[in-house]
């Protein structure tokens, strides 16, 4: 009968027992005190957090906050001991580090610690350089920017001295910088000379490569312009050159290849002509094409916006004083010519012969024909020409001669 | 000869047969040449589209921009701004997904790894955490001179994250750092290439005057200095229940109303604002100028209004805390002089939501909200708007006044009112009550309208008794009542269109008798 009753309360005895048991070992609400008295760390060292509880069975989380991320940690309960070891990739990096433990979904200390940059581990440098060109004088600057860097790419802590050197022909700059928020920095300021600038920065034995930066000269000032020609003849063939001095920015530099030089030409008709020219070596060189009459060309450089010149008279003398034509074929075709030149010669072939008809004073038709070998010819079909009588007007090279009418039979 | 013959069927049937062929071919060879054109959009590589939305708008306020470098320009402080929450918003977005999408866009290629190291270590030990920040302070350190370098310090940040482990909720923490961060433009991102957290500086203590018209003193809500008992209704213009500043939106109605309700020695309106229709985070104007002319037609009937925010919102998920903190953050500093208001009701009900949305989540979210609504106000006080006594405990300390709706029997009113006042030492206010008018089928003819007289005038009679603050539900009987309020079956609605004291025909029910004391 004992027994009896034994088994069966055997079993509702071990039950409570156990239910007693994992009672007992849940996780009863503990203090925890932290053991670990270190907090600066440096980074890439191994880092552990150690608390410590009355408690031989009490858990609890670590909750990490850190520069590059959150993370949750956990620990086994080691003769009340609590051991949290933070992961290798937080132990590298840098900064303050926010701990939360975390026993039954509460919070129950939390405290920081500080991960400071590695500085027996080779420096690394990042630059930053720029503007990459620059102008010459005193009041433009490249910006250097250094960012020393642990083998961890941690940033260096605050005042890491940073050697920012520059050097222009034979000038050699050493600036000693600090940093602060991350970065030495230096204005590096231009020249009054155009040319190369290197540029490089060194902390801690360990060296940049080399930056360069140009220094372009500065927008030109103003300069003179010439002319020269073949002959001082409108021959409506020949090529002008106009011709810039040499441009120079205001410290003497010669300004930068390709400055484009707009020269704009006033006729003494105050027509407007444009001719452009880029510079090379600082001299922009343009043509133009002599006129086909006697005219003066009043000319002015430009570099737009920037820069101008003096401005120019070239006088251009007509090529003929007079010219010969005929009427031939009853009075249907018309020789102008030959054209003789300033030398007696022959004028160049496409001289521009311009025939204005008239009837009875009325202008009915202009015909343009360039010149062969001297000679223009017109013809006027009778189809096309009805009329008892015309009466013409011929000009090339600025000359003008009017014909007697002319009488023509008519069918 | 029949036109209807094999012959004749054969040949439609060929003829049907290929021109369906025919547009087939054609449909499918303009889906290939569609597929074919994907991507080839040139306008996306310069990535010039914006986004459309507003995903993560914590507050952001640029304490210093003097640096001594180069000085910063609007627009690139907008992007820079734009880019940095960016950064923010893409890391929360990891720790929660544990997935880099987006990473590459906002951190350098040196920068990411990081990140890449804490996600992968948290997804191999289930580790999920949700995240926000609530504030930004920005100081300007450094803009280089060639625009493609910043460094700032982000002053302290407030982080509010909760911590998950094999999806279960471990715990919330909230955390205020200060992050030193270096940013590079690269490729038209700003891009984060060093970030240092480090200790949060000391608040600076805001010193803005403060000018409140009321007041709270012990258990007593006070209107310049003088006490003040709150003799109020809840209103909605009669034909647009639930949409105060919907299209029928009417100036003169509102004004007769408020003629009504000052009549009949009433002293307070309660108004909702609806999360969604006053445009979310960006709130639109429109609303904003039919608020300002509700609440300028109540200062100019002398009456004080309780306007009660965040009506139909129910996620309180951390995604969108920032969002309706500038959404608050917009009406509440709009109207922070307004003498109409008597304070701002955080939310309707909020703890209906308990069981769905976490009470945890809907607290901490009422909890930052009423932060960010005192910060941005001073001048108002703030309540929230419980549905029964029990959980009008919860936050009390953060509010100036205690609110709660009382629809249980009456005989417990006193009961439950002075509990209220006992245990939280606040003003107490009974900012719903009512009963239907409705009888009919749907409840076995229960009410009628003398039952609903006879109710006010009881409860009347306790409020003076006491000198309970009360405010009814509500002036009129709606008819229309939209299906998101009570439901959408007879029985439910039906009830809830007859609350009113003043029917849909404007004529008064015997209880408007009773509307105040």
């Amino acid at each position: 009968m004992m027994k009896k009753v034994l088994y069966s309360a055997l079993p509702f005895c071990c039950f409570f027992l156990f239910v007693f048991a994992v009672a007992k070992t849940n996780n009863a609400d503990a203090t925890f005190r932290l053991q670990t008295t270190q907090n600066s760390f440096t980074a890439g060292t191994p880092i552990a957090l150690t608390f410590a509880t009355a408690s031989k069975t009490a858990t609890a989380h670590l909750f990490v906050i850190h520069s590059y991320g959150k993370t949750l940690l956990t620990s086994q309960n080691i003769n009340g001991q609590l051991v949290f070891h933070i992961p290798a990739i937080y132990c590298i990096k840098t900064g303050d580090f926010s701990w939360f433990l975390i026993q039954n979904n509460k919070t129950v200390v939390s405290g920081t610690f500080v991960t400071t940059p590695n500085n027996t581990t080779p420096t690394l440098l990042e630059n930053y350089l720029g503007p990459p060109s620059l102008l010459t004088g005193t009041e433009h600057f490249t910006m250097m920017v250094a960012i020393p860097t642990d083998s961890y790419d941690n940033p260096k802590d605050n005042n890491t001295a940073v050697y920012i050197k520059d050097q222009f022909l034979e000038n050699i700059t050493t600036t000693e910088k600090k940093t602060d928020f991350f970065i030495a920095w230096k204005n590096i300021y231009s020249r009054t000379k155009s040319g190369k600038m290197l540029v490089s920065t060194e902390c801690n034995n360990t060296a940049s490569k080399e930056f360069e930066t140009d220094i372009q000269p500065s927008p030109g000032k103003n300069f003179t312009i010439n002319y020269s020609r073949n002959h001082k003849y409108a021959d409506g063939n020949q090529i002008t050159l106009l011709e810039t001095s040499i441009i120079r920015d205001s410290y003497g530099n010669i300004v930068g290849d390709g400055t484009m030089v707009t020269f704009q030409v006033v006729t003494t008709n105050d027509i407007l002509l444009k001719t452009y020219a880029a510079t090379i070596n600082g001299i922009a060189i343009a043509q133009i094409l002599h006129p086909d009459h006697n005219e003066t060309f009043t000319v002015k450089g430009y570099v737009t916006g920037i820069a101008e010149s003096n401005s120019i008279k070239i006088d251009y003398l007509a090529l003929i004083k007079t010219f010969n034509y005929e009427f031939t074929e009853g009075n249907r075709k018309i020789t102008v010519g030959p054209v003789r030149s300033f030398m007696n010669q022959i004028v160049p072939d496409g001289i521009k012969v311009e025939l204005k008809i008239y009837h009875k004073n009325n202008l009915i038709e202009s015909k343009i024909v360039e010149t062969a070998k001297g000679i223009a010819n017109f013809y006027l079909l009778a189809p096309f020409y009805k009329e008892k009588e015309y009466q013409f007007e011929i000009s090339t090279l600025g000359i003008t001669q009017k014909t007697a009418i002319k009488k023509y039979e008519t069918n | 000869m029949r036109l209807i013959n094999n012959r004749n069927i054969y040949r439609a049937a060929l003829i049907l047969s290929f021109l369906v062929i025919c547009m087939f071919t054609l449909l499918g060879l303009a889906k290939i040449m569609d597929y074919l054109n994907t991507g080839a959009d040139r306008s996306t590589m310069l990535h010039l589209e914006t986004e459309s939305e507003d995903v993560y708008l914590p507050k952001v306020n640029w304490t210093n921009l003097a640096n001594p470098a180069r000085d910063m320009e609007k627009n690139t402080l907008g992007k820079l701004q734009r880019d940095y929450l960016f950064s923010w918003y893409v890391k929360n977005t990891a720790l929660k997904t544990n997935n880099s999408e987006g990473i590459d866009d906002y951190y350098t290629a040196n920068t990411r790894l990081n990140l890449y190291r804490t996600i992968k270590y948290n997804k191999e030990h289930q580790i999920t955490i949700e995240n926000t920040t609530i504030k930004h302070f920005p100081d300007l350190q450094f803009y280089s001179e060639d625009g493609q370098l910043v460094v700032f310090t982000d002053k302290n940040v407030i982080e509010y994250q909760k911590i998950y482990q094999n999806k279960q909720l471990l715990t919330t923490v909230q955390d205020t750092a200060t992050y030193k961060v270096m940013m590079l433009l690269e490729d038209g991102f700003w891009r984060v290439r060093h970030v240092l957290k480090m200790k949060a500086e000391p608040f600076t203590k805001d010193t803005t005057a403060v000018h409140p018209v009321f007041t709270v003193k012990n258990e007593h809500i006070l209107k310049n200095n003088s006490p003040y008992t709150i003799k109020g209704i809840n209103y909605y213009p009669k034909n647009s229940a639930w949409d105060t500043f919907g299209e029928l939106f009417n100036k003169d109605t509102i004004a007769a109303d408020f003629d009504i309700i000052k009549k009949a020695n009433l002293n307070t309106v309660r108004l909702f604002i609806q999360y969604g229709d006053f445009g979310k985070a960006m709130i639109v104007p429109e609303k904003m100028a039919k608020l300002k002319t509700i609440l300028d037609l109540a200062e100019a009937k002398n009456l004080a209004v309780i306007v009660t925010l965040f009506d139909f919102y129910s996620d309180y998920t951390l995604d969108s805390w920032t969002l309706t903190h500038r959404h608050a953050e917009q009406i509440v500093s709009t109207f922070k002089d307004h003498k109409a208001i008597l304070a701002w009701d955080l939310k309707n009900e909020p703890n209906l939501d308990f069981e769905n949305r976490d009470k945890g989540n809907v607290l901490s979210w009422l909890d930052h909200m009423a932060t960010v609504i005192k910060e941005n106000d001073p001048n108002h006080l703030i309540t929230i708007g419980w549905s029964n006594s029990v959980e009008a405990t919860n936050l009390a300390d953060k509010v100036d006044f205690i609110s709660y709706h009382f629809y249980n029997d009456m005989k417990h009113l006193e009961y439950e009112t002075n509990l209220l006042v006992k245990t939280t030492k606040k003003p107490v206010v009974i900012e719903e009550f009512g009963v239907p008018s409705y009888g009919g089928i749907w409840n076995f003819w229960e009410s009628s309208i003398e039952k609903q007289a006879a109710y006010h005038q009881k409860m009347q009679a306790y409020f003076k008794k006491n000198n309970y603050s009360f405010m009814s539900w509500t002036l009129y009987d709606f008819p229309h009542v939209p299906d998101q309020v009570a439901g959408r079956w007879p029985w439910q609605k039906n009830r809830q269109k007859k609350f009113g004291f003043i029917d849909d025909k404007g004529i008064n029910k015997p209880a408007f008798k009773y509307i105040s004391n």
